[in-house]
C-alpha cells in the first residue's frame, strides 16, 4: 500500500513541525505549504489525500477561501478533482465558544476542525478517521 | 402708581398662571362692588321701612309717600346694578369697568340721600351723617382726586337744599320735635352746621383716602410679592428639576436638552441654547437648543473672535443685550437674530473647574426683557449645567479609555495565544517521544512546563473574555435565547468532572419555555454559567452537592447555583468580583487561578442588564443567584 499524502497548510513553521512529527511517526507522507498561493501550487502537483489547513494565514480568512476553492460545487471548477479531498481545519477559536464551530455543510466546506493547541492523540485519530476509516 | 405695578406683573403672570385666573386686584374690586350693592339693599329697605314708620306715626310730621318712593327707587336701581355686576363678573374683567360702575352708583346714591334729607328736615335731618358712609366707600374705589370731587358734589347738593329751603323755594318738612323753632331759617345755625358738615366731609375724605391709599399700596405690594413668590417657586422647582436630571444621567445631550427646555419655559422667554467651545477654543458648537428655528441654527458657526458678546461672556461676565438692533456690534449674526424675532439676549458663561466650557443664551422677543433676577437665575442654571457637562465629559473620557483598554487587551491576548499554544504543542511532541527517548527527569520538567503554559493559556482566555465583556457590543448580536438550553449544555459539560470528584450535580428547570427566554448572546451566557458551575465544582470537596435551579418572577428569571463547598470568608465577599482577586481559602484549594472568572461573569451580565448576588457561609457552601430580565417584557 502506498503512503497516504497529507498536506499541511500553515504559515507558522513551529505549528507545522508539531503536526508533521506525529503524522510522520504514524507512517504518513507529510508535505507543507506556507501560504495560500503555495498551497494552490502544491495541491495541483501533489494531489494530497488529506489537507490540514490553518484558518488564519496571510489574511484572517485565507484558510476559509482555500477550503471554499477546493470544495467548490461548480462542475467546471479548476479544483474539481479535489472536491472530495477531506480538509481538517485548525482553529484558534476560544474553548467556550467552540461549540459554534461544528462542521456544517452549509456553514463551511470542511470535514472537521482541530482546535489549537493540537492534541497529538486527537490529531492522529481525526486523520485516521478520514484516511484509514 | 399701583396701576402700573399691576400691569407689570400681569404681563409676567401670563407665563405662570392658568389663563382665566383672576388677579388679586380684580378679586378685590369685585368683592368691594358686591359689598356696596349688598349695603344698598339695606339702605333701600331702611328708607321704605322709615316711610312706613312715618305713615304709622303721623306725630313725626314727615311726608311718608316721597320717602317711600325714594326707597323704592333705590331698590330698583340697586337691582339693575346687581344684575349688571353679575354679568360683569362672568365676562369682562377690567378694573376701569368696575370703577365706572361704582361712580354711577355713587352719583345716584348722592341724589337719593339728598332727596331723603330734603324730605326729612333739610338742615336738621339726621340723615346727613349718611354722606360719611359714602365717602368711605368712594375712597375704596377711587383715587383721592375723584373722592374729593365726589365730596364737593355732596357738599354742593346739601348746601343747595339748605339754601333753597332758606329762601322757601323748596318746602321745608320739619321733624316735629327737631324743627320747633323754624331753625332752618336761622342763618347763624345754618352757617355753623354747614361749616362743620363741610369740614367733616373733607377731613373724612382726606383720612379715608390716606388710609385706603396706603392699604392699596400695601395690597399691591402683597400682590407683587405673591406673584414674585410664584415666579421664584417655579424657578426653584426648575433648578431642582435640573439638579435631578443632572444626577440621573451622564448622557450629555440628554442633560443639555432638559436644561434648555426647562429654562425656556420657566423664564417665559422665546428660546434658549447651550454652546460649548470646541478643541480649538475659537468655535462654539451648539449642543442643545429650544425654541429656535432650524434656519437660525444653521446660520453658521459662532467664531469667538467675531462676537464681542461671546468673548466677554467667555471672560466670565454676564452679558445682557437689551436691544439687539441698537447693540448689533456685539453680535456676529445680528441680522439673523432680528429675522428670528429676537430683540434681547442674555448670555451667561458655563464655567468649569479649570476652564470656561461654553455659554448659555436666553432669547426674548421683547426689548429690555431681562432683569437682574433673570441674570441670577440663568447663572444658577449655568452653574448646574457646568457641573453636568464636566461630569458627562469625564464619563465619556472614562468610557473611551475603558473601550481602548479592552481593545488593547483583545489584540494583545490574541497575539499571545498563538505562540503559547504552539509552545505547548512543541513540548507535547517531545513528551510523546517523537524526537527521541525522554528520561523521567526530562519528562517531569516538560510536564511542569506544560502546566505553566496551560495556566498562561487560561489567563489569556480569561483576559479575552473580560475584554469581550467590557467592550460595548452592537445590539444586533443579542437574540432571544432559551436559558434552559445553555444550562443543560453547561451541566452536560461538567457531568464527567463532577462524577470523577464524587459530586452530585443536579439541575432543575422551569417547564414553561416563555419563562426562560432572555435577550443575550449564547457565548455570553455560556461564559457566565461555565465560570459559575466550574467554580462550584472546583471548590466543593468530594461527596458534596452542586445544585442548579431556574425559576422566574413576573419580569425576571433567577438562576441559582448552590454548592456545599468551602464557602467564601465574609471579608472576601465585597472583593469577590474584583479583577485578580482570589479568596485565601480558594488559593489553598487551587494554587494557580487567574482571579478573573467572577469579574468576567459580572462584566458579561452587565451587557444583558443582569445582576449577580452571593451568599455564603465559610465551610458550609456558597449560593450564587443570577438575575436576568425576561425577554417577554
Amino acid at each position: 500500500m502506498t503512503q497516504k499524502q497529507i498536506l499541511i497548510v500553515d504559515d507558522d513553521p513551529d505549528q507545522r513541525l508539531t503536526i508533521r512529527l506525529p503524522l510522520k511517526a504514524a507512517g504518513y507522507s507529510v508535505h507543507e505549504a506556507i501560504n495560500y498561493d503555495d498551497a494552490i501550487q502544491t495541491v495541483k502537483k501533489l494531489k494530497p489525500d488529506l489537507i490540514i489547513l490553518d484558518v488564519m494565514m496571510d489574511s484572517a480568512t485565507a484558510g476559509f477561501q482555500l477550503a471554499l476553492l477546493m470544495h467548490s460545487p461548480d462542475p467546471e471548477s479548476e479544483f474539481k478533482e479535489f472536491k472530495d479531498t477531506p480538509i481538517i481545519m485548525l482553529t484558534a477559536i476560544h474553548s467556550t465558544t467552540s461549540l459554534r464551530f461544528a462542521p456544517d455543510e452549509n456553514y463551511l466546506p470542511v470535514e472537521d476542525f482541530l482546535e489549537k493547541p493540537v492534541d497529538t492523540e486527537i490529531l492522529l485519530s481525526t486523520v485516521r478517521k478520514y484516511l484509514d476509516g | 402708581m399701583p396701576n402700573t405695578v399691576i400691569t407689570n406683573f400681569e404681563r409676567k403672570e401670563s407665563a405662570f398662571l392658568v389663563s382665566g385666573h383672576r388677579s388679586l386686584t380684580e378679586q378685590e374690586l369685585v368683592y368691594s362692588n358686591d359689598w356696596f350693592i349688598l349695603l344698598r339693599w339695606l339702605a333701600g329697605l331702611g328708607a321704605t321701612a322709615a316711610a312706613i314708620a312715618v305713615y304709622l306715626f303721623p306725630k313725626i310730621g314727615l311726608p311718608a309717600l316721597p320717602i317711600f318712593v325714594i326707597g323704592l327707587c333705590v331698590l330698583t336701581y340697586n337691582l339693575l346694578f346687581f344684575l349688571l355686576a353679575r354679568r360683569l363678573n362672568t365676562s369682562i374683567r377690567n378694573p376701569e369697568t368696575y370703577q365706572r360702575l361704582a361712580f354711577a352708583q355713587m352719583i345716584l346714591d348722592w341724589i337719593a340721600i339728598t332727596l331723603l334729607i330734603q324730605f326729612s328736615g333739610g338742615i336738621v335731618s339726621p340723615l346727613i351723617l349718611f354722606f360719611v358712609f359714602h365717602i368711605v366707600i368712594a375712597s375704596i374705589f377711587f383715587t383721592r382726586k375723584v373722592s374729593l370731587l365726589l365730596t364737593i358734589l355732596a357738599i354742593m347738593l346739601f348746601t343747595g337744599i339748605v339754601i333753597l329751603e332758606y329762601f322757601s323755594i323748596l318746602p321745608h318738612y320739619p321733624i316735629s320735635t327737631l324743627s320747633k323753632f323754624d331753625i332752618y331759617t336761622d342763618s347763624l345755625y345754618i352757617a355753623i352746621i354747614l361749616v362743620f358738615f363741610v369740614s367733616t366731609m373733607i377731613i373724612v375724605t382726606y383720612l379715608v383716602t390716606s388710609i385706603s391709599g396706603r392699604l392699596r399700596d400695601r395690597e399691591a405690594e402683597v400682590i407683587k410679592l405673591s406673584e414674585d413668590l410664584k415666579i421664584s417657586s417655579a424657578r426653584l422647582q426648575s433648578l431642582n428639576d435640573s439638579a435631578q436630571v443632572i444626577n440621573s444621567t451622564l448622557e450629555l445631550t440628554q442633560v443639555m436638552n432638559r436644561l434648555v427646555d426647562n429654562t425656556t419655559r420657566v423664564m417665559g422667554v422665546h428660546a434658549c441654547s447651550i454652546r460649548l467651545l470646541d478643541e480649538s477654543s475659537n468655535v462654539l458648537k451648539l449642543v442643545a437648543s429650544y425654541g429656535l428655528s432650524q434656519e437660525y441654527l444653521n446660520k453658521g458657526p459662532i467664531i469667538v473672535d467675531n462676537s464681542l458678546m461671546v468673548q466677554e461672556a467667555l471672560d466670565g461676565k454676564i452679558i445682557n443685550i437689551p436691544d439687539v438692533v441698537a447693540q448689533s456690534e456685539y453680535l456676529q449674526y445680528p441680522d439673523w437674530a432680528v429675522k428670528e424675532g429676537i430683540s434681547s439676549i442674555l448670555t451667561v458663561p458655563l464655567v468649569g473647574k479649570n476652564r470656561t466650557l461654553g455659554i448659555i443664551h436666553a432669547y426674548s422677543e421683547e426689548i429690555n426683557h431681562f432683569t437682574t433676577d433673570d441674570e441670577a437665575f440663568l447663572s444658577a442654571i449655568a452653574a448646574q449645567g457646568s457641573i453636568a457637562i464636566e461630569n458627562a465629559l469625564a464619563y465619556q473620557t472614562i468610557e473611551t479609555l475603558d473601550a481602548t483598554k479592552a481593545a488593547f487587551i483583545r489584540v494583545f491576548t490574541h497575539e499571545l495565544r498563538s505562540p503559547v499554544s504552539v509552545t505547548r504543542s512543541l513540548l507535547q511532541t517531545i513528551l510523546a517521544g517523537y524526537v527521541g527517548q525522554v528520561t523521567d527527569q526530562q519528562k517531569d520538567i516538560l510536564e511542569r512546563a506544560t502546566r505553566r503554559i496551560d495556566f498562561l493559556r487560561k489567563l489569556i482566555d480569561d483576559l479575552l473574555d473580560l475584554a469581550n465583556g467590557r467592550s460595548p457590543r452592537p445590539s444586533k448580536e443579542v437574540s432571544h435565547i432559551d436559558l434552559h438550553e445553555i444550562l443543560e449544555r453547561v451541566v452536560d459539560r461538567f457531568r464527567l468532572p463532577a462524577q470523577e470528584k464524587g459530586i452530585s450535580l443536579t439541575y432543575q428547570t422551569d417547564p414553561i419555555k416563555e419563562n426562560r427566554i432572555v435577550i443575550a448572546t449564547v457565548e455570553g451566557l455560556d461564559r457566565i454559567f461555565n465560570n459559575l458551575v466550574s467554580n462550584a465544582i472546583k471548590y466543593t470537596p468530594q461527596g458534596g452537592n452542586v445544585d442548579l435551579s431556574l425559576n422566574h418572577t413576573a419580569n425576571e428569571v433567577n438562576i441559582k447555583i448552590e454548592d456545599t463547598g468551602i464557602g467564601i470568608p465574609e471579608d472576601a465577599i465585597p472583593h469577590l468580583f474584583e479583577e485578580f482577586f482570589r479568596a485565601p481559602n480558594a488559593r489553598e484549594v487551587e494554587r494557580e487561578g487567574t482571579g478573573l472568572g467572577l469579574s468576567i461573569v459580572r462584566e458579561t451580565l452587565n451587557h444583558y442588564r443582569g445582576q449577580i448576588a452571593v451568599q455564603s457561609q465559610p465551610g458550609a457552601g456558597s449560593f450564587f443567584t443570577v438575575t436576568l430580565p425576561l425577554a417577554k417584557n
